[in-house]
Formats: structure tokens, sequence, C-alpha cells
């Protein structure tokens, strides 16, 4: 059996399909909204190409095409659009029919993200590479600011116009003004500003804002922003509108894409659900899927119109083959039917193939079978949604194997149960102090199972931007442990573990040292997320370009370790072992078939190949791990690959 | 084999427990088919899925293809005709399937008696002659028995001798037998003299066996439903774990042969079958029905009358999405489910396409991109495990793992692979140290990175592998980035405010008390020696995930083997889950216990509230503050008592006493000058159990100002029913359909908010309206309670003779009749519901007489008055620690 399908098991568990239909299920709209002013436009060297020159403005596009590129992929109905302030472009309205107001230009109304669109920014942003003047002539820079009221106002236009009334709907505020409207007449700016962000939100808008701080030049979110942008950018709490949460400004311009990146999802809770701490002591919790394994896309079904593609939706119904009648939803039953019928021993009696019967036949009126409801029962054992706190148990309870699936990070929830975020503290406090885990007992939907977690208290750390919370690690249950096959093997002398010890040590990340500080993307993941672009840009994809940065740094490990395994190899081959220990597994396997490589080599070597029998071969194959299917000119083939490559 | 009695008092029924949804019911059934029961299951677990070339289906718990029964029943005749009377091998040993089961649904028991010894004889010799060939297989023989009939006992001494010859282990299952062990007991009383007797036999008959034991039915039925593990055998995977770059520096590289084995691996329940009542189709009907193959046993089924199940297979149709973005929602469909199919919306039929029309593709965005392979090319990869590096064991971050964990085993033929993992896996060990590995399982397939431990059996070393996605080893995120979602949350610890500068006290940061009795709590909570004592007397830790059985799937194989030998839930509901199965799902009860009190400390201290009330009453008092002292509001705070945990008592004595804002309200219509009086009996009740409330005149009371503008919100927080428009709110709400309980209990809310405001006479009617519909609504939806427990404090309300009440409203109510009436449990049951309220309290729709047997619904009520008393204190108290924060509170005016 392949090694992936394992995994691929047919899941009924919704657990997981839960996860991922939350996530698409709701459009993300986000309108960049960038200034243009005089110092977003100066002339800077970039921070990692060495003689090239950038601006603010630039590098703000130019994260811009990133969030739409992996959006484009990941989450391929959202929309976006980009809006220009400060500028003095004039915006052709007739053109696209959509009004703004002076001094701020519709780069790009609000779209379903496509290709073409995405290649109509990366032009400019080429041809500012090579020229900065490029964007100030397209752009020309405002003598002053034009009020931020009527930017607000421009955004809430746009995304009236454009945007899906359901969708969640974001403003990336980009600005490097600390101050926009200082001195006289800024007090009504101020109040204007204010006024015109409240209709935006009341429209179901969020602002997010990204404020550049340049050096010596610190952005004060106080002299102005904090008075303006409603309590809830900072907090995201609307009970307490008297808290800020730390600023939010970016101190250099090359965060600006990380920042993004941070926020290009929406955050969105997986499941808010009562935590009972103990009888009558409970409060509210918010789960948040922070880790997932990220998968490719599959790919989805289209119909060749001709002219274009079209997609196509499946439909899955449960029909009664016999009768070719579809079943309603609401008369489904679920339940077991009888084995199979003893068709050997009955076929000559009743000569009636099995396909022609019903199922199960039952006394008129009565019934064998489940009703949806209470299969949904069986599963959750009559559990109500929560976490059910049984108890804490050390830190070092919680082994390594005892892992099948990702952790939930479970954040309190202030809006469910005042106290909750007072009461989460303090228990994540006590918990760090003692170095305990809780053993919790989770059902995090109507239709999940109910599992045992380890929950794993994580200590604030603002600096490494570590948020304070617990991760829910599912325990596996007895059915899910299996023993171990192997109980004996021959083990290495003290001399040799002491030899692999010591390039182990010298193989050990030390601190500030060794690994690639920027995060690696998956390699088969971006290898065909650049395909598929390329694809839909219409260019050719060329696979030399591509660099895995997940391989092994073997120049590195060679030139620290190199000696120390060599060393270590020659201990290992010259080791005599006490004795031969071969641990058969497994009963029913064929006899065991001498697979000695000196011999095979030496057959090789001579030509000989071809004498040995298949079984041989496939033993061999076997033993070394290769695929042993195929006729035996195959196997030959592959046995002479293999010791080609392992001389 | 199974060997089953059916004399003639097995036919004796008797009433079985079995669970519903309120408490237990009884049901009668013979012994006979109880004890089947135990058979049916037993033979569950051995059917499997055959090969054939038509599988219906398949039962393969457990399922091994040598596992084999017959059935052998005393009693029906004696076809053997050689001493051996009444005993009749029913089922001839071989495969159990459907038909086994189904022939014995149709076993009767008869009006003869047959020798218990004399079956086991023939069930013996049947086996032994069916298994001459098979030498090595288990042999079991079960008796199921009420032992009411007489046994011969002259042969037994030479039958057990065969049954012990022949390595047979016999299971007696005594039905009513007396049974007296740890897990079990039971006597039966009245038992008669010879089933004493006869059971007495078969325990000492079991004693002389090596492998025999005895029974009772009753256990056996109870423990058929324990949980036991199906353990299943790893496949070692065969792959190559690679240190150093083997290809240039073959002398300063290793490949070492390694096998992989699954060390975790998610069990799942068993799918369920979906089937679905064949409707009765005259023209089939006659020739179809008497081909059943289950029909010749022994003619039970009436195929006229029977109901036919069928088994419903999956099947896939694809649509276009064409423009019309307006999909066809499910009523659409049902709809149209039940139209012939040649009336199929047009439309929707031109958008069909075949399957095999199709191509593959991936969207980009709105772009789409057709890839006919289903993929891209993919990056090249070579099967293997390569080691990236090693960091500190204790910089790896554990609830990064992501997936399930293997073992890496060294090759198990090569000792020199062996020794060489084995010297890796000391060296980690030693250094302390974890690896970083990237795995590729096949040649071409996807890498995935992750960390391998070192792990050292007695006899063995390996490693164990786990799939992360990125871990900070060092504070820097390695691998995947993909697969992490950064998002920001609000810090926990620290507290700006809107000045940017930091909150020392805040309601979100627990104080040292707070933390003190917390600190406690963890403490005491420990599960570490509470669990059950070991062979030397130690105390082991509570829950050990080896002895946690998955619910899921246990209880669904529980509830598929009784669904495949009953033949009609409601007569026969499925049993309640083994208890082994619910075991860890509440902490020890010696623990709680002992917990209790850093437990009751930690839970005031704390103070939760279920927090839908807080901002509305936090807008109430917003212009009315009263200088107080903070620390002193935490006192009476840390002392307010959580409800439901507060003696009752005295809040069913006079509930509405403690409502605060009715009072208010109450003052406002009687004249402001009765206030004073009103408001402090209130709060001294409110605080009576507070030994520090010398100072209670100084609690802050909510507002009284008298002026008619109410300041009251549209729609209060968290309220899905507002005051201006509650009944289009909640029609809307109710449309909607997910929010009943909400919609029902907030519009109970506004409806009493509003009938004691100040001018409620012109919204009567419109109240009543809401009325009609809200009960209409519960009565549908099964909001039963609600809708009585609402009425009683309505009536409470109305009726209060203090000077409040809205006397005038409950004329109204009343003049409606039944329309308006308590739901009584006649209504209730003709609604599908239930109610606890008679017919007659119901009719007499004013209802004047007390309702004792209602108190229970009265005391929830009436808590939560309570809760809102004590969140406004609570929010009081935040006011105070916080600088005069700018009221944002919008006012209607009534």
């Amino acid at each position: 059996m392949a090694y992936e399908d394992w995994n691929e098991i047919e899941d009924e568990d919704k657990d997981e399909l839960q996860d991922i239909s939350w996530f698409e299920g709701k459009r993300d709209v986000i309108l960049f909204c960038v200034d243009c002013s005089e110092s977003m436009q100066e002339s800077r060297d970039d921070p990692v190409y060495e003689g090239v020159k950038t601006s603010n403005l630039l590098e703000a596009l130019n994260a811009a095409i990133h969030i739409q590129k992996r959006k484009a992929i990941v989450s391929p109905a959202d929309s976006v659009g980009i809006l220009l302030f400060n500028t003095t472009k004039g915006h052709d309205e007739s053109e696209s029919g959509l009004e703004t107001k002076p001094n701020t230009f519709l780069l790009q109304p609000i779209e379903t993200i496509n290709a073409p669109k995405i290649k109509e920014i990366i032009h400019i942003v080429e041809d500012a590479r090579s020229d900065l003047e490029y964007l100030r002539t397209q752009f020309p820079s405002l003598k002053g600011q034009a009020p931020l009221g009527d930017v607000f106002t421009s955004c809430n236009w746009v995304i009236r116009d454009c945007a899906s009334k359901t969708a969640i709907k974001r403003v990336f505020l980009i600005t490097d003004q600390d101050n926009p409207h200082p001195g006289e007449g800024g007090t009504q700016l101020r109040t204007s500003a204010r006024t015109t962000l409240v209709d935006l939100s009341q429209a179901g808008v969020t602002i997010e804002p990204f404020f550049i701080a340049s050096e010596g030049q610190p952005f004060d979110v106080l002299r102005f922003y904090s008075s303006v942008l409603p309590a809830d950018t900072f907090t995201e709490d609307e009970n307490n509108t008297s808290l800020l949460l730390q600023s939010i400004s970016i101190t250099r311009i090359e965060e600006l894409l990380e920042q993004m990146r941070v926020k290009e999802v929406p955050k969105r809770s997986l499941f808010s659900i009562p935590f009972h701490l103990a009888e009558g002591f409970t409060i509210g919790v918010k789960g948040y899927g922070l880790i997932t394994e990220q998968k490719k896309g599959s790919y989805q079904l289209f119909y060749d119109a001709g002219d274009h593609l079209e997609p196509v939706s499946v439909r899955t119904t449960y029909i009664d083959e016999e009768r070719q009648a579809v079943a309603a939803k609401s008369e489904v039953l679920y339940g077991t039917v009888l084995g199979d019928f003893a068709i050997k021993g009955n076929k000559e009696d009743e000569g009636v193939e099995p396909d022609e019967l019903g199922t199960r036949m039952v006394e008129y009126g009565e019934c064998p079978f489940y009703t949806a409801d209470e299969v949904r029962a069986f599963r959750t054992l009559g559990l109500e949604i929560g976490i059910q706190l049984l108890g804490f148990k050390d830190y070092s309870e919680l082994l390594f194997e005892d892992n099948i699936k990702h952790s939930t990070f479970i954040y309190p929830d202030e809006d469910a149960y005042s106290g909750s975020r007072c009461t989460f503290s303090a228990l994540l406090k006590s918990m760090v102090k003692r170095r305990k885990i809780g053993l919790v007992l989770t059902l995090f939907w109507q239709n999940s199972t109910p599992s045992f977690c380890a929950m794993v208290p994580q200590e604030e750390d603002l600096e490494e931007n570590e948020p304070g919370g617990f991760h829910l690690i599912p325990l596996p249950f007895a059915d899910d442990i299996r023993s171990a096959p192997i109980e004996e093997a021959a083990r290495a002398s003290n001399q040799l573990a002491e030899a692999a010890e010591s390039w182990i040590t010298k193989l050990s990340l030390k601190k500030e040292s060794g690994y690639p500080v920027d995060s690696n993307p998956n390699p088969a993941l971006a290898y065909h997320n650049l395909q598929l672009e390329a694809a839909a840009f219409r260019e050719e994809f060329n696979p030399g370009t591509f660099e895995d940065l997940t391989l092994p740094n073997y120049r590195a490990m060679h030139k620290r370790a190199g000696i120390l395994l060599q060393t270590w190899r020659d201990l290992v081959d010259s080791d005599k072992p006490p004795s031969m220990i071969a641990v058969t597994i497994g009963s029913k396997r064929k006899m065991e078939i001498g697979v000695d490589e000196t011999e095979i080599r030496s057959m090789y070597e001579s030509g000989k190949l071809s004498k040995l029998v298949v079984e041989q071969l496939k033993a061999f194959l076997r033993h070394k791990g290769e695929n042993v299917s195929g006729k035996k000119s195959d196997l030959v083939e592959r046995v002479a690959k293999w010791l080609d490559d392992h001389p | 084999v199974f060997v089953v009695d059916l004399s003639p008092s097995m036919a004796k029924t008797r009433t079985v427990k079995v669970p519903s949804e309120d408490g237990t019911l009884t049901v009668e059934m013979a012994s006979l088919e109880w004890g089947l029961q135990y058979v049916k299951v037993k033979i569950q677990e051995m059917t499997r899925q055959t090969d054939h070339p038509h599988p219906i289906s398949s039962q393969i718990y457990n399922g091994r293809k040598t596992d084999q029964c017959g059935v052998v029943t005393q009693n029906i005749l004696n076809e053997r005709g050689d001493g051996y009377e009444h005993v009749y091998e029913y089922i001839p040993i071989a495969q159990p399937n459907s038909n086994t089961i189904a022939k014995l649904n149709a076993l009767r028991a008869t009006d003869m008696c047959g020798d218990p010894i004399d079956a086991l004889i023939v069930a013996i010799e049947t086996q032994h002659i069916y298994l001459s060939s098979k030498k090595t297989w288990t042999r079991k023989i079960v008796i199921l028995t009420d032992g009411e009939s007489p046994i011969e006992l002259d042969e037994w001494e030479n039958t057990a001798q065969a049954v012990n010859d022949r390595n047979i282990a016999l299971t007696i299952i005594g039905v009513d037998f007396d049974e007296d062990s740890d897990q079990f007991r039971y006597a039966q009383q009245d038992k008669s003299d010879i089933k004493r007797e006869n059971e007495r036999f078969y325990n000492m008959f079991a004693s002389k066996l090596t492998n025999g034991i005895v029974g009772t039915c009753e256990f056996a039925l109870q423990d058929i439903s324990r949980p036991d593990i199906k353990t299943t055998r790893s496949a070692l995977m065969g792959t190559t774990l690679r240190i150093g770059d083997v290809h240039n520096k073959p002398t300063e590289s290793m490949e070492i042969q390694v096998k992989l084995s699954k060390c975790t691996a998610i069990a799942r329940p068993k799918s369920w079958k979906r089937v679905v009542l064949r409707k009765k189709d005259k023209d089939k009907d006659g020739e179809e029905g008497s081909g059943e193959t289950e029909d010749d046993t022994e003619g039970q089924m009436d195929v006229d009358e029977g109901d036919t199940y069928v088994e419903l297979k999956k099947s896939s149709e694809y649509y276009r999405d064409s423009d019309k973005s307006g999909e066809d929602d499910d009523e659409e469909d049902q709809a149209r489910i039940k139209e012939e199919k040649t009336d199929y919306d047009d439309a929707r039929d031109n958008r069909r396409v075949e399957k095999e029309d199709l191509i593959k593709g991936f969207k980009y965005g709105s772009t789409y991109t057709p890839c006919p392979d289903g993929q891209f090319d993919r990056l090249e990869t070579k099967k293997g495990i390569d080691i990236c590096g090693f960091f500190k064991s204790r910089n790896f971050r554990r609830e990064l793992a992501m997936g399930e964990v293997q073992y890496i085993w060294a090759d198990p033929g090569s000792p020199r692979q062996q020794v060489a993992l084995s010297s890796i896996v000391q060296g980690m060990t030693q250094a302390k140290v974890v690896a970083i590995g990237r795995m590729v399982s096949r040649d071409g397939t996807d890498p995935k990175m992750g960390v391998l431990t070192p792990c050292g059996f007695e006899k063995v070393d390996c490693l164990l592998w786990v799939q992360v996605c990125v871990w900070q080893s060092d504070r820097r995120k390695v691998p995947f980035a993909d697969d992490v979602r950064k998002y920001t949350f609000p810090s926990l610890e620290t507290v700006y405010n809107k000045a940017g500068e930091e909150v020392i006290k805040h309601p979100y940061l627990p104080t040292e008390a707070q933390q003190d009795a917390m600190d406690k709590f963890v403490e005491v909570m420990d599960l570490t020696l509470a669990g059950e004592k070991d062979e030397n007397g130690d105390r082991q830790p509570w829950y050990d995930n080896r002895m946690s059985y998955n619910p899921a799937v246990h209880r669904i194989k529980q509830a598929m083997f009784h669904s495949a030998v009953i033949t009609d839930l409601t007569k026969n509901p499925l049993p309640a889950p083994h208890p082994e199965l619910t075991k860890y799902m509440r902490p020890p009860v010696k623990v709680v216990r002992r917990t209790a009190e850093a437990m009751n400390n930690c839970r005031n201290a704390m103070g939760v509230q279920k927090g839908t009330i807080v901002k509305a009453t936090r807008r109430r008092k917003d212009d009315h503050v009263l200088a107080k002292d903070a620390d002193d509001e935490m006192l009476l705070l840390d002392s307010a008592p959580v409800p439901g945990h507060r003696p009752n008592q005295s809040y069913t004595q006079s509930p509405h006493a403690s409502s605060p804002e009715k009072k208010r309200r109450l003052a406002q219509k009687s004249g402001s000058d009765t206030e004073d009086e009103d408001d402090h009996p209130l709060l001294g009740e409110v605080t009576a159990q507070d030994p520090e409330s010398a100072n209670v005149s100084a609690l802050p009371t909510p507002n009284r100002s008298a002026s008619p503008d109410l300041e009251i919100d549209e729609r209060e927080e968290g309220r899905i029913i507002g005051f201006s428009h509650p009944l289009d709110d909640w029609r809307k709400n109710i449309a909607e359909g997910d929010v009943v309980s909400k919609a029902v209990e907030d519009m109970g809310y506004v409806i009493r908010e509003i009938i004691n405001r100040p001018f409620a006479e012109r919204r009567h009617g419109e109240m009543i309206e809401c009325m009609r519909e809200m009960r209409e609504t519960c009565l549908r939806e099964d909001e039963i309670d609600e809708w009585n427990g609402f009425m009683m404090d309505l009536r409470e309300e109305c009726l209060e003779t203090d000077g409040g009440g809205n006397n005038a409203f409950w004329k109204e109510v009343c003049a409606d009749g039944r329309t308006l009436s308590l739901i009584s449990k006649t209504e209730a049951a003709n609604a599908g519901g239930k109610s606890r309220i008679s017919e007659s309290v119901a009719s007499e729709v004013g209802y004047k007489r007390p309702y004792v047997r209602l108190l229970l619904i009265r005391k929830f009520v009436t808590v939560r008055y309570n809760q809102v008393i004590h969140l406004k204190l609570k929010c009081i108290d935040a006011r105070y620690r916080i600088a005069s924060p700018p009221s944002r509170t919008r006012r209607v005016c009534m």
C-alpha cells in the first residue's frame, strides 16, 4: 500500500472538514488604501539589494502584489482593490463609473482576484523598479494632505459599489504620516475623519492600519490616530473603549509584507464554546486553528464551453439503485445491513441475485434503523459542546508519541462570560508557575468526536509576538496506539555511540547560527503554486530556477562534521556486532531468501544478475526499500541501478 | 458452537430495563429473545465480508475469516434418533452471515425439554467432526440456558473429560443465574428448586473444566458492550535514513536501511449504511417479495405486510455553474425529488453535464487554469529521510507536532544497520537533541518536514518521527511557514488605556487574591496521584491513554451491533454505554471532593458571569455615579455569591424583590417618593450574607432618575430582540430558524420590560400579539418550559400588590383565553413535546392558584434576576477602576 494512502481515509469525521469550510465560507474583501505623499515617494536604498533604490510607495504596491498572489491560490474567491490617496492624479469617472473624492485615485476597483489584474500592477512595479520617477509621474504627490475624512468616504463608496454584502470587508491603510492634520483647522478635520470612519464601520468595514515609521522618525499613534480609529482596531474588544493594545506601527518598510501576511487571512475563530473548570465554574473561550497543514488545493472540474471554461459543481445524492429513486435527506436512516446473504448455499434454491433484494425486511411498523440525530448522539455520547477540565498533570507526563493530529489554540472570550479573561490569565499563570498541563475533555463541534486533550500553557511573550493562551493537543485513545513491532535488535557499543554523539553535537543548532532566518515555504507547494501562477499568466515555467530550501545544507554539514562522520562510519563498518540478531517479522512471510549484498554485487559486476531468481531480486529490492513490481528485466535493471547509486 | 435451550420456560416473558431519554423504560421480551441477543452479538463479531462478487455489506468488526460458528439447539426434535432426544443441529457450522441471524430470530421456545448434557455432547461431536482436519483452531462452546429443565447427571464426568481433552473453552450463560463477583451482583428471588440445583451443577461442572466459566446473562450482555481494542499489527515500510551527502561525499556520509511503522494511527468509527424504507410498489410487490432469502426462515415474515429497507448507493451528478448565481437550495431539492424525473427543471437539466466531458483545472483567483492531469509536474524528490540538523530537545514545542507518530527501526535483517541506528539514537540521547528531518515517502512525492526523537526500549533503539509545521528553535521559524497562521491577540498580561499608559488594576488582570485562589485550585486538582494503586501499592496518575477508549468508535460499534440483532428500536432501544467508555469523562470523585473548597474560593474570587447583559446594565447607570472606593467594591464583589451556588430559598420566597430595574420602574409609576423604601430592603437583601457590608447605604443604586426618557437602547447588547420592533425582530429570527431558544428568551425579557414601563398601555396590543406568536413557536419548537416559565413570571410581575404591577395587562392576557394560557401536558403531547402543567391548571387561564409544583422553574428565573444585580456591582467596580470612560450610550426616547 502506498504510504500516502494511509492518510487519505474517507472522512466522516467532520473535524477537519469544518476547519476548512469555515475559512472558505466567507469571502474576504481587501481595499489597499495607500498614501502617495512626498515622503512615501521618497527614494531610499533597498534594504535587501545593494545599489537598488526603492520607495515606501513601491514597497507598499509590492506588498499588495504579494498578498494578491497568495490569495489567488489560497482563497481564489476573495476580492482586492487599490486606492491611492494624496495624489493629484485625476480619476476618470466616466470610465469606471465609480466616484471618489478629489485627491484620491482608484488604481484598481474591487474585483475578484485574477491574473490580468495582478499583471497590471506587476507592470507598474517593474517600470518603477527601473525608474523610480515613474511612480512620481504616474501618481504625482499632492502638496499637503487630503482630508482623511475624504479618504475614508472614498473607501466607503468604493466598497459599497463593488463588494458583496456578506463578505468580510477590510481596508488596509498604509501611510507614514502620523499627524496628517496639524495646526489650524486640524480639529475639524479630525472630527470629520472620525465621523466618516464611524460610517465606514457601520457599513461593516474594519480598518487595518499599517503605519510606517522611518529612521529617526517614529510613528506616534497618539498624535492623531488613536483618537480617530475606533478602539477595537487596537483591542478587538468593544466592551472596553478605554483600552489600547500595544502600538501597531511598523518600524521598517521591510516589515510591511510580514505584517500584512499576518493579517492576510482575517482572524476567524473556529468556535466559541464554554470551558467548564468545575461544577458551576465556567468561562468562555474561543478556539483558533493556528496550526494546520497547508495542502495543495485539489483540482476542480470544469466544463469546456468552447471559448471558455465553466466551473462545475458536484452534487451527491443517495439513490435506491434498483428503482432509480433519489432518497430525500429526511427519509434516510442509518444502520447496519446484515452481512452477506448466504448466496453460495442458497443460490440454487432461490435463484435470486442479491441485488434484487431489499436490504432488510422486518414486520410492518418495525424499524431497526437510527435517525440522523440518534447517530450523531452516538458519536458524541450525548456530551454538550464545550471543554471540561478534568485535572492537572506534570508537563513531563505529556510524551512525544502521544500525538495524532494538530493542536488548537484557545483564548478567552470575554463576551460570552465576563471575567473569562481574568480567570484565564490566572489559570495560565498558575500552570506556567507549576509546570503543569491540564487534562481536558473536548467537544468542539456538534458532529465531532469527543477527545481528550492535553492543555499546554503558552506564556505571553510580547517581544516575540507570542500570545498567551493554551494549546489543546489531542491525545490518542487506546484505539489509536500501536505497539512496537520490533522488540530486539543489535545495539551500538559506547565507543560507537560517542562517535555518533560527536558529529551530532557538531550539527546541532547553536544560538544565532546555522539555519536560514526566513521561514521556508513548503517546496512542493511552492513548486505547484509557481506553475499555477505561470499557467495563469500564460508564461513559461522554468523548473531550473526553483530552489528547494528544505534540502539539507550539505556543504555546511560536511565542512563542520565531515571528518567526524567519516570516523563514525569507519567505526560502524569495523564494528563486529556481538551476535547476529535477525528478528523475523510477521508469521506469514515466505521463507527468508538470502539477500547478501556483497554476493549480489559481485554477480552484478560479473554481469550475472539475470542468473538470480525473481524472488531473490525482489527480496534484495524489498530489503533496500525499493519497488518490487514489474517483470524480471525491470527488477534486474532496478537492482543494477541501486548498486550503481550505492557504490 | 452455541447451544441454546428452548425449554418452555425460556418463553417466559420478562421485563428488561432499557434506557430512554428520560430515565428508563421497561420492555417485555421472552427470556429466549433476551439471551439470544448475546449469541447474536457474538456472531456479529465474527461475521465478515467475504469475497463474494456481490458484497451487499459487511460487518468487519474483528473479522477474521477463521471465525466460524454453528448453533445447536436443544429441544426441538430428535432427528438423530440415537438417544439424544430433543437436540437438533439448527445451524450447521459455517461462516456466519445474515441468514444466521435471521434464523436465530426465528427461534421460538418449544414445549419439549431436552437434556443440556445431551446437547453439549452433540455440540462437541459436531465440532469435532467439523474441525477434524483443523487442529489448531480455537474451540469454543457457549451454552445458553435458564436452568429450569432437568439434567441427566449420569454422563457429566465423561463429558467434562471430553471437553478438556479437546481443549474446548466452555461458557455457560445462565438466564437469571445468581452471581456474586466484584463486577456484578445478582440474586434471583423465588428461585425454583430445580434451578437452584442446576445452577449448583453448572458451577461444579465448570470448575472441573480447564477452561470453563459460568456467568449470568445480564452481566454477559453488559460485558459484550465492553470496549475491546482491535490490535493491528502495523506493516513495516522500508526506506532509507540518510546522513550527509551520499552522492558526493560517500565516505563522509551514511545510508541506513530502516523500516517505518505506525506508533499512533487514528481509529475511526465504522461508517453507517444509509437505508430508506422502500415504499410499497404495487406492480412489483408480489413476485419480488416471495424471493426474499429471509423468507425461508420458518415463514415468520409475512411479505405483504413487512417493511423493506433498502440500502442507498451514492451517486454524483455534475452541473455547470452557469451565470445564474442563485443556487437551488435544499427546499427546492426536496420539492424536485417528489416530482417525476421527466418534470425536472429544464434549466437545471440543461446545466447537467457528463463526467466524461469534464476537464480538470485549478482556480487562480477568478482565472481558470486547465490542467488535464489534475496536477502539475511534481517536484523531483528521492525517497528517504534526510537529516537536516539537530537542536536541543527542550526547544521542541510540543504543540507544533501535526500528525500521527511513526517508529523508525533499523532493518531487522541487518545487524550493521541496527548498530548504526542505535549509535545515532544513543548519541542523540546523550546530546539531548532531536533531529530535523525531511521525509519523502516515495520517489516524487511531496517532502514532509518533521522531528525525529531518540527512543530506547529495553532491547532495541529506535527513532520516533512526527511531522511538524513550523517550530521555533532559538526563536526562529524554520520549515513550512505555510502551515502556521499568525494571528494577533491582545495581551493578556498588560492593558493600556487610550492614552497609551499601562493600566495596573483592571478587571482583566487577576488580583493577587484571585491569583492565589487559582494557584490553590491548580495545586489541589492534581491528577498525578489520583489513580488506582499499582501492584506495589503506589498510586498511579489518573487517566492513562492506554485505557481510554474512543467513545465514538465503541458506542457506534455497540449501536451497530444492536441494530443488527434486533428488529425494532422502539421496542428494544440501545442499552447505555459501557461504564468503561465514560469513566474518564468526569474528574475523579475523590479529586472533586478534595478540590471543593479551593474550587469554591476560586470561583467566588473570579466571579465569572455569563455575560450577555453586561452592557445593558452598564448603560443604565452610566450617568449615575456615586463616589465609591474601589476596594470596598472589590470586597463586595468577592463575597457576592455566584448564582446557582447560593441557597435558593431566600429568593423563592420573594423572588421579584431582587429585580432592581423592575423596582425602579415600579417606583416611577407609583411616584418617586416611595423609591427609597423600595430600594433599601432590596440592597439589604443582596448583601445580607456579607458580614463586611456595613456601608450598605453607600452602594451605588440603579438609576432612579424619574425622567421619562428611559435610556433604553433599541436593542440591548446580546439580545436579538429589540424594544422598538420586537415582533419584526422576532419574525426575522424565527425565520432564520437556528436561534429559537435565544429568541424566546429575549422576547420574554423584552415583553416583561415593556409592560413594566410607564405608558405601557399604548403597547399592550402589540405585546399580546408578540405573545401569541411566541406561544405558537414555543409549542412548535418544544420551548414549552420556557413559555410556561415566562408566563409565571409575567403573572407575578403583573399582579404585584405593592403598588406596582400591570394588572390591566394581565387582564388582557387572561381575556385572550387559551391562546395565551400555559401549555398543558395534553397540548404539549399533541405537539410532540412535554410539559409539567396539568390540563386543569392550564385551562384556567388566569390561574389564580399557587403553583407549588412549579417552583423548580421559578427558581431558575429568579436566579437570573439575581445575576443582574451581581453584574451591576461588577460593572460599577469595573468603571471605578478605569479613568472615567466617555459615555457612548445612545438613547431612544420612548
